[in-house]
Formats: structure tokens, sequence, C-alpha cells
């Protein structure tokens, strides 16, 4: 049995007129790699900020058991990493000042990098391929490029509980497969990684998968469950086929 | 109709009579036919002009800034330069209007069909002739009269000056920023009348915005200055070592007395008086 | 070109310097005789502690720029966009209006006062930019928010001219920027808080390197954003409310420092905002020494000349954007 890194109750999170989110009820397993899907619109970024505490919300969300709220900022900081989409800004910086800023809740405020700060960024960057060019300033980078020095950058933390938003943006196939491979790296060194992803087919390789929509939690399982499967087709639609294509599951629009 | 066609004909031949051709400082001409009986000034020294020559009962409305004599006061106030109150000049019904050359309503004025004439003394010379000009619009016999009795008044003043106050180097701040007022201005030019002399030289024009530093260097003997540019006059870096500050000769005007100086019209003896009294009493 | 942040300091640094010599020997008589002993009072004086306090203000401006264009993430930003000088200048016309002091006054007592009443002012107008904005988040609101306010004080400023008319040509003056009476009180006044901003904005760099990752990874860093926010608005408000105290509104130097050393040296907003006041103090003490020397003795309003440079290098600055195979 696998401890629960994350725990979250949230009854709702509204913001004007809107509810984004209702009847929350999700337990991110420690150890393994949780994906969240659904369709656009269905909440997956307000889920993935209320539950780091980057959202207010009504409800409670848990961590290692303890009340997010009973967290000094820091330390929760060290024990969960965010990454969010579309992240702008940073031109300015070079990719491996952005990927230091990702070591700023274990070093002292005003303190410079420490060489640990120097080597858990090197170990991210080539992580991701992206150690190449460390001196380039951000706005210069491709698409592709810059992804995978934000990747780097929420890597960088070595927080126990990673929260990833559309990871796979900008990033070809050979990249995608790099990142999972980086994915079963850390989940096998205990890690949780949570990433909320657009690519189902990639999604269904996770060790456990959450379907929203409508700002729900419609199921949470397997990715092999039967019963996962039916509600993945009742959400997307008919024309969903999910098949196992060398020992794996994967699904395409047909 | 044909009332209208006896009273055109009447006027034409009325108006070789009375009627004046009047160029004003922008070139303008205008015709007023018969001396105007309900004038709007909106400048200062134009309403003062008009009430030097009489005509002060015949003004019916004035610019906001116009406030001698304490009669105009109780006229409907017009406006300052940028926010002219067209309609109510309008609705006052003018026989002439006079305005500042630099004013934005001559052209709106005379479209709704005002007489309008653009007049701005800047110096002596200009007084003259806009008392000169004025008076021929008024009808009054003799304008040079009221000239000749404003250039007493100056020459007075300047014989009052005592002797040693002559050649005195002086400095006019008319504003802070700060501005001069240099010897071709209309203060400088009663400097120079009452035989005093100015750190600005001609040159620089009328009111240059000019260096403290310039101040300190020419080590002006007296300070003239209004009362809100007086305050921490004394303060500002390096002006302890100015002759006048050390000997204490600053002349701190009082905000009516800075507006008589300020305005080149017929209170002109007056200014010269208030500056040869300054220089008076601060050379004993 | 890139230069190490050190060696950029230093180069600004000596150019500042430069400058100050610059002033010193140039002013209303063109190149001083040293020889000449009443020039020594005017050297000492008054062009030493003016050519300072040009640098003073422009560093203040630089500093709050940066801090702005950190704070707001928006590289537009630029010290009085955020309804800070509108609210300055409201500020310092009541007060000229209220109590008569001349704007130009330079006691000690009056420099103090007047800067005080000035960063009151500063602090209003952002407040009220930001309560109309309702928070930072978004940038686009918070631009439309800092020109709606600077729009309405600015009216209200007008306002005032209008009921006490006399104070017309001191805000004019104030209104073109003006270094003419800086002396060694003003000097105090604006290194004390140049000094105060300095350290603020440096304890609160790292949360500016953060926040251009965006508020939400901010945040997720452990980043205490609200007290932060609050630390560096108060720093860009000392800093904008000192120097538009001392030498009114000076256009262009808050914008510009950032960008320029941003080009010459990409990095983390510590070494930013300290080279952006040593950029802005170079640069203003720069368009001071023209502004005295062009058409001496009479002196240009130094907040033309700063708009005219500004102006033109953020023109070029836009033509080689926009250049093709840039």
């Amino acid at each position: 049995m696998s401890a629960i890194a994350l725990q979250a109750r949230i009854a709702r999170v509204r913001i004007g007129e809107r509810d984004l989110l209702s009847d929350i009820a999700l337990s991110i397993p420690q150890g393994r790699w949780t994906a969240i899907v659904g369709p656009n619109g269905a909440g997956k970024s307000t889920l993935l900020r209320a539950i780091a505490g980057l959202q207010r919300c009504d409800g409670e969300t848990r961590l290692a058991g303890r009340p997010l709220a009973n967290w000094p900022a820091r330390e929760r900081a060290r024990q969960l990493a965010w990454m969010g989409q579309q992240e702008t800004g940073a031109d300015d910086l070079t990719a491996l000042d952005v990927v230091l800023l990702g070591r700023l809740p274990h070093r002292p405020w005003l303190a410079p990098p420490t060489s640990a700060d120097h080597a858990a960024a090197k170990q991210a960057m080539d992580a991701t391929q992206s150690w190449a060019w460390r001196e380039r300033r951000l706005g210069s980078l491709s698409g592709g490029e810059r992804q995978r020095v934000l990747l780097a950058r929420a890597l960088a933390v070595q927080a126990p509980l990673t929260l990833m938003d559309e990871p796979l943006a900008h990033l070809d196939p050979p990249h995608q497969a790099e990142w999972m491979a980086l994915v079963r790296a850390r989940v096998a060194a205990g890690h949780a990684i949570v990433s909320v992803l657009h690519e189902l087919h990639l999604a269904l390789q996770a060790d456990h998968l959450v379907l929203m929509a409508d700002g729900r939690i419609l199921h949470s399982g397997a990715p092999a469950d039967p019963a996962m499967h039916d509600a993945l087709r009742r959400v997307f639609g008919p024309s969903l086929r999910i098949v196992q294509l060398e020992g794996r599951w994967v699904a395409l629009p047909l | 109709m044909l009332e209208r066609l006896i009273a055109l004909l009447l006027l034409a031949v009325a108006l070789p009579a009375t009627a004046v051709d009047i160029k004003d400082d922008l070139g303008y001409t205008t015709t007023v036919p018969a001396p105007p009986q309900r004038i709007v000034s909106l400048l200062p020294s134009l309403t003062e002009t008009v009430c030097e020559l009489g005509a002060c009962a015949r003004l019916v409305g004035v610019d906001r800034y116009s406030n001698f004599p304490a009669q105009v006061n109780a006229l409907p106030k017009l406006g300052g330069m940028d926010d002219t109150n067209v309609e109510l000049i309008a609705a006052l019904k003018p026989d002439v209007v006079f305005v500042a050359v630099s004013s934005r309503v001559a052209e709106r004025l005379r479209a709704l069909g005002m007489k309008v004439i653009a007049l701005e003394p800047r110096s002596y010379r200009d007084v003259q002739r806009v008392l000169g000009t004025i008076g021929t619009v008024l009808g009054v016999p003799d304008a040079q009269r009221v000239w000749r009795y404003i250039e007493a008044g100056v020459n007075a003043a300047a014989a009052s000056v005592p002797a040693k106050a002559r050649g005195l180097r002086v400095y006019y701040e008319v504003a802070p920023g700060i501005y001069a007022a240099g010897t071709v201005s209309f203060m400088g030019e009663t400097l120079t009348r009452l035989g005093a002399g100015n750190i600005i030289p001609p040159e620089l024009g009328p009111f240059p915005k000019i260096n403290p530093e310039y101040v300190v260097k020419a080590n002006p003997a007296l300070i003239m200055v209004g009362a809100r540019g007086a305050q921490g006059l004394t303060e500002r870096p390096g002006w302890a070592q100015i002759d006048a500050v050390r000997r204490g000769r600053i002349c701190v005007f009082k905000p009516e007395e800075g507006d008589i100086l300020a305005r080149p019209g017929p209170r002109m003896a007056e200014a010269a008086q208030i500056m040869a009294r300054c220089l008076r009493e601060k050379v004993q | 070109m890139n230069f190490r942040p050190g060696v950029l300091l230093a180069l600004l640094l000596a150019v500042g310097a430069l400058a100050v010599a610059a002033g010193v020997l140039t002013g209303s008589t063109g190149l001083a005789s040293l020889r000449d002993d009443g020039m020594a009072l005017i050297l000492w004086e008054i062009r030493l502690p003016r050519s300072l306090g040009a640098w003073c203000a422009g560093a203040l401006l630089g500093m709050a720029g940066a801090i702005s264009q950190g704070l707001f993430r928006n590289p537009l930003a630029d010290p009085y966009l955020l309804g800070s000088a509108s609210g300055a200048q409201l500020a310092v016309a009541i007060a000229l209006a209220l109590t008569g002091v001349s704007a130009q006054h330079s006691s000690l007592l009056a420099s103090l006062g007047l800067t005080g009443i000035a960063f009151v002012g500063t602090l209003a107008g952002v407040g009220l930019t930001l309560v109309l904005a309702r928070g930072v988040e978004q940038t686009l609101r918070l631009l439309l928010a800092g020109v709606v306010v600077g729009v309405v004080l600015n009216a209200l400023t007008n306002l005032a001219t209008l009921w006490a008319p006399d104070i017309l040509r001191a805000m004019q003056a104030f209104l073109l920027g003006n270094t003419g009476l800086l002396g060694w009180n003003s000097v105090a006044v604006m290194a004390a808080c140049g000094v105060m901003a300095l350290v603020v904005g440096l304890l609160a760099s790292p949360a500016l390197d953060a926040l251009t990752l965006g508020e939400f990874t901010a945040a997720s860093l452990g980043v205490q954003l609200p007290a932060v926010r609050l630390l560096l608005i108060f720093a860009f408000a000392l800093s904008t409310g000192a120097a538009v105290a001392q030498t009114g509104i000076v256009a262009f130097v808050g914008l510009v420092s950032p960008h320029l050393v941003r080009t010459l040296c990409p990095t983390l907003h510590g070494w930013l905002i300290l080279l952006s006041a040593a950029a802005g103090g170079a640069l203003l003490l720069a368009a001071d020494v023209i502004a005295r020397t062009v058409i001496r003795p009479q002196e240009l309003p130094v907040g033309l000349v700063t708009a005219l440079v500004g102006g033109i290098y953020l023109l070029i600055l836009m033509h080689r954007r926009g250049a093709p195979g840039k």
C-alpha cells in the first residue's frame, strides 16, 4: 500500500459567477505517476493550482498529512513543485539563471547559489537536454527549447511531489519520450509526479489516471481498468478507440 | 425691408463722419463706425487703458484677470486666456471687443459678427501706441495728454532715485524656474528709465530661463522678486554670498504691486514709483 | 554586446564620475578657470551639489524603473506610469496652493517636507491605481488603471491651478523638470531615500526574479507575494517621490535605464536594480550638463533634453527590432 502524497477535498472553486470546480475528492499516491485528463474547460489547470495552494478554494488540501495552510511557505515549496502552462516572461534571464530559480526554496533568501544548487541545476538540465544552451537568454530560445528549460526549473526543486500543467507543450515525440523516461526515473526513486496532459495516449501510460469534466472528477483509477475506458469514451465521445498496442494502451479518435 | 434700406443709407452717409479704420497688432483692419458704447476687454492692461481714457462706464465685460480699477470687479468676468466665455460675450452684444494678440477667440468672435481689435502692449513704446489706438477707437480727442501725464510720473520717479542708486545692478526675478526680467522686458525698461542696471544683458531676450549660477556670478547689488518667489531665495545654494543677499537688499513685492509692475499700461508711472521706492529704501 | 555585471557597473559609475566632472567644469560661463577665486564658491556650492543632485535623481528614477518593470512584469513600465507622477504632482500642487511655499525652496526642512508630501502623493496615486486594477495580476488592466488615475489626478491638479493661479508658473517649472536649485540639502535627502530604496529593492530582488516566471510560479517557490509587493511598492514610491519632489517630472530616465542595462547585460534583478541606478544617474546628469551648456547662460528644462534623448533612443530600438534579419 503506497502512502498518500497529497489529499484534497474541495467543495468548490468559484470565480465570478462560475463554479470552476465542484465536489473534488482527490488522493495523489506517493511514488506514482498520476495523469489528469479531460476535455478543454474541465478545470484541470484550476485543480492543479488549487491543490498546490495557489488558488483560493472552499475546502482543504493535505500535503503529507498536514493541511496545506499549516506548512510554512518555503518548506512547502521544498515539498511541492509546480509548473504552469504557457508562462511568458523571463526573456532576459539566461537559461541557467531560470533553472537556478528553482533552487530558491533551498537556499537562504539572499544567498548566492551554492555548489549543491549548481549540481541540482545541471542534473535537471541534463535530464531535459537543455544544458547546452544554459548561457543563452530565454527569449532567444525556440518554443521547445524554452519548455525544456522550464521543465528543468521544476525538476531542480527536487521536491517529493511535482505538479506539471501541460509539460509536453511544444515538445516533439523524441522529447516527449525523454520526458516520460524522466518521470519514470523519478517515480522509481520514490517521488510523486502529477501531470495534466492533453495527450491521451501518453496519459494512459501513467500509474494512476484522473478523468475530469465540467469541474468534477468523473473517474479515477488505473488506466487499464475497463471502467476507466468506459468513462473516457463517455467524456470524449464514442469515436474514441482504446486499444492495446505492443502491450500498451493507446487512445485514438477514429 | 424698407426700413432696413433707409437705415443702411443713413449709415452710409453717417459713416464717413465718425467711422475710423483701426489696424490692430495682428495687421487686421477693423472699421469702427462710431465710438463704441458697449466695450468688452479681455486683457487687464487694455481694461486699464480704457478706464484711463475715461470710458470705464462703457465697459460691459472684462476678463478674469482684470482687477483695476475697482469698479471693473463688478462687471461680468468672461474667463481667462484659454477658457473665454464666447457665449457670454455674444450675449453682452458689445460694439467692440479688445483682445490680446495671443488670444484664441478673435476669429470666433469675428465670425459671430463682432468687431475685434487685438492689441498687446509689451514695452513703453507699445503703451503709447496702444493709448493712441484705443483713444482713436473711443473717439477721445487727446489721448496723448494721458501719455504725457504718465511720462511725467515716470520722470518724477526717476528723479526721486538717489544718486547712489544709479547704475546699481539689479536682478528681477519674475517666476520660479528661474525666469529673469531682461533689459528688453517691460520691467527692464522701467529699471533703465530709473537709471538702474540689469544683470541680464539685452541679447538674452525679455524673460530668459536663467542658470541660477549666473546670478551668483553676476553678483547683483539689489534683488527684486514677488512674494511667492521670495521664500527660500536666500537659502539657494551659493546665494548667501551675493552682495544683495548679504546686505539684505531684497525688495519683495506684494501681489498687487507685482500686477502693476508686470502690466505695461497706464499704471506705468506707479510701477516706476514702486521700483523707485525700492531703490531709495534699499540704498540707505 | 554582453558585459559582466561588475564590469558594467564600473563603466557606468566611471561615466557618472566623468559627467560630474563635466558638470563642475561647465555651467553658465563655459569651462571654468580654476584660478579664479570667485569660482570656488560657484564650483563647490553650486555646481557640485547640482551635478551630484542630478545624478541622485537619475539614480532614483532608474531604480524605480527597474523595480516597477520587475514588479509589474512589463518592460514598458516607467516610474510615472501608475499614477505615481500625477499623485506626486497633485500633492505638490495642493501643498503649494495651501502653504504658499515656493517649489524651489532649498532649506532642509522644506526639502524634507516637500519630499514627504510628494512621497505621500506618489503612494496615493499608486494605491489608487492598484485598487482600480484590483491587484497586479493583469498587466493590461494595470496600465489602463494607471492611465485613468493619471488623467483624473492631472485634471484635479489643473483644478488646483485654476483655484490658485499663482502656482501655475511653479507647476510649469515643476512639470518640465528642474535641477537648477539643487543644493547639498537636496542631495542629502535624495541620497538617504536612495539608500533606503536600494536596500529594500535588493532585499526583495530574489522575489522579482521569481516573479519573472509568473505569479503562480513565484508563489509555488515559497515567495510571500503580498508582503514582497508591499515592500517593493514602498521602495518604488519612495524613490519616485523623492526624485519628483526635488526635480519635478523628468521624462524617460526611469523607462530607458533598465532597458539599456538589459540590452548590455542580461542579469538577475539584484544587479539590474544597482546597474539601473548607475545608468539613470549618468543619463540624467549628462542631460543636465547638456541643458546647462547649450544656450548658456540660459538653460533648457532638463526634462526636455531627456525626452528628446530618450525618445530618440527608443526610436532606434524600435527600428532595430523591426528591421529584417533580427
